[in-house]
């Protein structure tokens, strides 16, 4: 019933917009209009295709509603890339050649290379007037989509990179329960610091309850941002627009890392592990912390998966697994986690420009949205999708919407893609030893400035 | 019409059906862009394939500004030496010599065997690879290390270099392999048959009469997979991906990372242009080093 | 025992042939005994792979599970190793295939027992579920935009023979060109084609993929069909002008004394001669169209275009994991073809390399 009465007001309401956006382009005879949608063909979020193919049909009937001839079809075009970045190159390609869609699914952080070039729409006017669609979406999100402080993006979804900890080994080396329970709490609070979750993680270890300390992904990502971030380090500088590499405070990160690569409390080969064995590692228990997604949750840790069987239910997963933030560096410090949303950008330059925003627009819709939240655990983008039932069916959502209060975002930088990879060699070196953390300044001060020009600034230490 | 004029214009005519269609595919598929990218190599063009001005910023910046470059070129030499001196020429050829003293169906089987990683698309090949060396217990490495009682390796880690010699060479040896055998079996019988008489044992036929007899062969095998290993990546990528660090990072793969990986297509085609002038340099080398003229013999009669 | 009495040099006899030539068969058994040992110690780490892939393909429940390779180890390496010691100590006869036939028999009973409870064809539903993405992973929403593996292996199949047919009749005409004719500019010619055998290719993606769209051929099959034949030319060429170098200038002359024309001679008399030549060209053009990965990936966009390599590869590469005992069903359905092209065309290769050279 509730589904059936917001569609029918967002009918209404989206039936005048539209009556409004196309009142030029009404014809006489019923007219095909084809969008085409580009993106990353990716099974950890099929929907986000997927709901812009389903919000076609309140769109039309809109359309019919404000008399118009015209009929949208969807045609999905889905990328092989095997990430975002690749795939942000592949479509800049097929943009500069003028076959860049009308609509495409991209990950936040490429807004600004494709603002710049003029292959986002602004969309502040267009959510303006469109209320019924937009007003409810977390504002905090639209940071996300922003390049120099104008909106080129609609966000998609929302989630939280954590570390994920082992309960159980924590009782098998004696801890008790008011520290299991309480680590996150004091993690919150800036009491647990990131020198004593290498700690104890080491305890873990050298304690027999796990063989590695923590896993994180093995490739380039947005995840090793807040662990970045804790330490203080600040990859972009708002007042002047730039990339920042700030020495001293990525120094201190880096070595972090390195003493953990030395003490053994993570794998010195972890990035040369597939993702099968780093999930694998920590589903059958043999470490302690996983760095990653809250995705992750219902993609292979409850029940069946992996090597191992875990429960499904909310009391039993919590009983063996705990959330924390990247504790902060020093006492009293700020933890940090992260954000990184997926948008839908609207190519300017379509001739079905307004059709593909309607689009986004009926797509962003709480009945929409919930289905790839819950679906593929991401978290809400609107609050009144995070009151919807099924949403709150997913316990796991519901757990991880307070932790979206200490998210940061990676930058809108068109350059950020590059700096990414940058930094990721460089931890990579530290960690398998190949460079020592002054060596890994070093050629973090020399690629950056080298590739990335003016783009990026190196500062000796912030404030 | 004299006799002469017709003939020369059935010359031109014979020029342009046998050579014709091959100089034609060359020159538009492949010359044409070699020259666009000398274009680019000279120009600002980044990842939106645009180009607003003509630089010699990129040469400069390979030139004195790239400070993995060195480490990069002893990583290429190492890599092309070893998988050369090993597999794609010494193992190459113990298989040729191997498998033509063996039972013919026996040395035919063993011959495919070694055919069978060149048979194999590169992503399945490479995909082989990783789940064969994989550093935890899931690998089949580990798998037999765990069976015999030793430690877990983690080749990627500590050993790159050899993980990316040994799946290159895997493949590499096949190439020596055909030509070598086919040369050995064209070597006439009666030379073994004289060495033999006079008292010959393996070794030294193999010294003294296979190995004179197939030094063409031996050479042009040298040179071609010299010039092959040297601008051939794609199993490094899709293995290592050019890690950990830099340290399996060849200077083909590096010319691709920084066109391809950080949009830098300029910098890269550069780069590119770098690698074809080491790769000539390469060849002349060989070329003094082996008497390569003989490829160039003219033919010995024309008949027109 | 014997084999030392038999072995020890006889005082000064007269000869005795059948002994001597004993001796003769025995060392060259012993010989080849040692040689075949080097021989299977060096294929095993080639060969263990694809069996473990092969297994897993037709045993493995999502992951890579090695246990059914073990036991087939177990099983057939005791089992070969039989049969070569059958077939180097025993003359052969009926007796001998009497002992094989056993012996294959007995592999394969136990083999069954052994392997059989774990073996199914579940991985193999891709062959016949359409929109496989869905088996794994739920609904993949968008329905249906993912091709078909036969759409892929129709794709790959063309490109390869395309390519193959092109680059056999460009570069044999060439070949001869280049052997037999002297014309200005053939040393460079012919060093040009060794420079362009050296440039690595690879770096010019990004003006063939601005190329391919001034022209029109971006995302089309053609496109890389051509691309790809100009990359394999310069070394197809050589290969050919190698084998041409080879035939006799004896028999085309006769031929053309005999009033056949120039080109009644190439296509008569000198072609059938290089058929070896031909063929092995054929089977390098034709793996290099089958297993291209990166030129495909660069230059097709269309779902409807992807190739079994783009298909494989988007099965293997998720970043949620994959269900690994599908994708290694994929890279044996994905192998088999140049697999079974290769053992058609050894047979004729290894015939064809004798009668070629002996002129």
């Amino acid at each position: 019933m509730r589904k059936a009465n917001m569609l029918t007001a967002a009918l209404l309401v989206g039936a005048t917009a539209i009556g409004a956006a196309l009142f030029d382009m009404s014809a006489a005879s019923a007219e095909e209009v084809t969008v085409k949608l580009w993106a990353r063909a990716d099974r950890s979020g099929p929907l986000r295709a997927g709901n812009i193919v389903a919000a076609v049909e309140p769109l039309n009937a809109a359309l019919k509603a404000a008399g118009s001839d015209k009929v949208v079809k969807v045609e999905v075009f889905e990328s092989p890339a095997t990430g975002f970045d690749a795939d942000a190159l592949d479509l800049l390609k097929a943009f500069s050649i003028g076959q860049g869609p009308d609509l495409f699914v991209m990950a936040h952080e490429w807004v600004g290379e494709f603002a710049k070039s003029g292959y986002a729409m602004q969309m502040d006017d267009f959510i303006k007037a469109n209320p019924w669609a937009f007003a409810d979406v977390i504002p905090v999100l639209w940071n996300a989509t922003k390049f120099d402080g104008k909106v080129y993006a609609i966000p998609q979804d929302s989630e939280i990179r954590m570390f994920f900890y082992n309960k159980d080994m924590l009782r098998k080396i004696g801890k008790d329960e008011a520290f299991i329970e309480g680590l996150p709490g004091m993690v919150e609070k800036g009491e647990f610091t990131m020198a004593d979750l290498s700690a104890l993680t080491k305890e873990v270890i050298s304690g027999g309850a796990a063989t590695m300390g923590l896993v994180h992904r093995p490739n380039a990502g947005p995840d090793y941002l807040m662990t970045l971030a804790s330490f203080g380090v600040n990859v972009f500088d708002e007042a002047s627009g730039k990339l920042l590499l700030p020495k001293a405070e990525m120094l201190k990160a880096l070595e972090w890392y390195a003493s953990n690569a030395k003490d053994g409390v993570v794998p010195q080969n972890n990035t040369a592990m597939s993702w099968d064995e780093i999930q694998g590692a920590f589903k059958t228990e043999k470490a302690f912390l996983y760095h990653q997604g809250v995705w992750a949750t219902k993609e292979w840790m409850l029940g069946d998966a992996k090597g191992a069987t875990w429960p499904t239910d909310e009391a039993g997963y919590f009983k063996k697994i705990g959330w924390i933030h990247a504790p902060a560096a020093e006492k009293g410090g700020e933890p940090k986690n992260l954000s990184h949303p997926i948008v839908y950008i609207v190519n300017p330059k379509s001739a079905n420009a307004n059709l593909a925003a309607m689009i986004v627009a009926y797509a962003t819709l709480p009945y929409y949205n919930v289905q790839h939240a819950a679906g593929s655990a991401h978290t809400a983008i609107t609050y009144g999708e995070a009151n919807m039932p099924a949403y709150k069916d997913a316990w796991y959502l519901a757990a991880a919407m307070p932790m979206l209060a200490r998210s940061i975002f990676i930058p809108n930088h068109p350059a950020f893609g590059r700096y990414n990879g940058i930094l990721y060699k460089a931890l990579q070196g530290v960690e398998t030893l190949r460079l020592t953390p002054d060596e890994a300044i070093d050629f973090l001060e020399d690629e950056l400035t080298n590739e990335l020009g003016d783009d990026v600034m190196v500062v000796d230490k912030l404030n | 019409m004299t006799l002469r004029s017709s003939e020369a214009v059935r010359r031109r005519l014979d020029r342009l059906i046998f050579l014709g269609p091959a100089t034609g595919l060359l020159v538009l598929f492949f010359i044409a862009p070699v020259i666009v990218d000398i274009g680019i190599a000279f120009s600002d063009m980044g990842r939106n394939l645009r180009v607003s001005e003509f630089t010699t910023e990129n040469v400069e910046r390979m030139l004195t500004g790239d400070r993995r470059l060195s480490g990069v070129l002893t990583t290429t030499f190492l890599y092309v030496l070893f998988t050369l001196g090993i597999f794609n020429v010494t193992y190459g050829l113990v298989l040729a010599l191997v498998t033509t003293s063996l039972p013919e169906r026996t040395g035919a089987f063993f011959r495919a065997v070694w055919l069978l990683p060149r048979m194999s698309p590169s992503v399945v090949y490479a995909l082989l690879w990783s789940w064969v060396v994989a550093p935890t217990d899931y690998g089949l490495l580990n798998q037999t290390f765990a069976g015999l009682g030793l430690p877990l390796i983690d080749l990627k880690s500590d050993a790159p270099m050899l993980l990316i010699v040994l799946a290159n060479g895997f493949i590499g040896a096949s190439f020596g392999m055909i030509i070598f055998t086919s040369a050995i079996r064209s070597i006439p019988e009666h030379l073994f048959h004289a060495a033999r008489v006079d008292g010959a044992g393996g070794l030294s036929i193999v010294r003294f009469v296979t190995l004179p007899a197939i030094r063409w062969q031996l050479s042009f095998v040298t040179l071609y997979q010299a010039l092959s290993l040297l601008v051939s990546f794609e199993y490094i990528w899709l293995i290592t991906d050019g890690g950990p660090f830099f340290d399996t990072t060849v200077w083909a793969l590096y010319v691709y990372q920084r066109a391809f990986e950080s949009g830098q297509y300029a910098y890269g085609a550069a780069l590119s242009l770098a690698l074809v002038i080491i790769g000539i340099f390469f060849a002349l080398l060989l070329w003094r080093f082996f008497d390569m003229r003989a490829l160039l013999q003219k033919p010995r009669i024309e008949v027109s | 025992m014997t084999a030392i009495v038999i072995a020890q040099p006889a005082e000064a006899p007269a000869y005795d042939w059948p002994k001597l030539a004993a001796k003769a068969r025995s060392r060259r058994r012993t010989q080849n005994l040692l040689l075949y040992g080097l021989m299977v110690l060096g294929a095993l780490p080639v060969l263990v792979p694809y069996l473990w892939l092969f297994t897993v393909a037709f045993s493995g429940r999502t992951g890579t599970s090695t246990l059914v390779l073990w036991r087939t180890l177990a099983v057939l390496l005791p089992a070969l190793f039989g049969w070569s010691l059958l077939r180097l100590t025993m003359a052969p006869g009926r007796r001998l295939h009497m002992l094989e036939i056993g012996l294959a028999v007995a592999t394969i009973a136990l083999l069954a027992v052994l392997t059989g409870p774990y073996l199914h064809l579940d991985n193999w539903r891709f062959l016949w579920n359409r929109d496989i993405a869905d088996t794994l992973k739920g609904a993949s929403g968008v329905g249906g935009t993912f091709p078909s593996v036969w759409t892929a292996f129709g794709n790959s199949l063309f490109l390869a023979c395309a390519q193959m047919v092109i680059v056999i009749s460009v570069a044999t005409l060439a070949g001869y060109y280049l052997s037999r004719f002297d014309f200005r500019g053939r040393p460079s010619y012919l060093k040009g084609l060794l420079v362009l055998h050296a440039f690595p290719a690879m770096t010019l993606i990004i003006p063939i993929f601005l190329m391919m769209y001034w022209i029109g051929l971006l995302d089309t099959l053609t496109g890389v069909i051509l691309i790809i034949v100009a990359l394999e030319l310069p070394f197809a060429i050589f290969v050919m002008k190698g084998f041409f170098d080879a035939v006799p200038w004896d028999i085309e002359m006769s031929a053309m004394t005999d009033g056949a024309s120039r080109r009644q001679a190439f296509r008569m008399v000198v072609l059938p001669q290089v058929k070896v030549g031909m063929l092995a060209i054929a089977i390098f053009a034709f793996l290099r169209g089958w297993e291209e990965y990166v030129f495909v990936r660069t230059l097709l966009t269309s779902k409807s275009n992807w190739t079994m390599s783009l298909y494989l590869f988007w099965m293997r590469d998720d970043l949620m994991g994959t269900d690994y005992a599908m994708v290694s069903a994929m890279g044996v359905f994905y192998v088999l073809p140049s697999v079974v092209l290769y053992t058609f065309m050894q047979k004729y290769l290894t015939q064809m390399t004798i009668g070629g050279i002996k002129g």
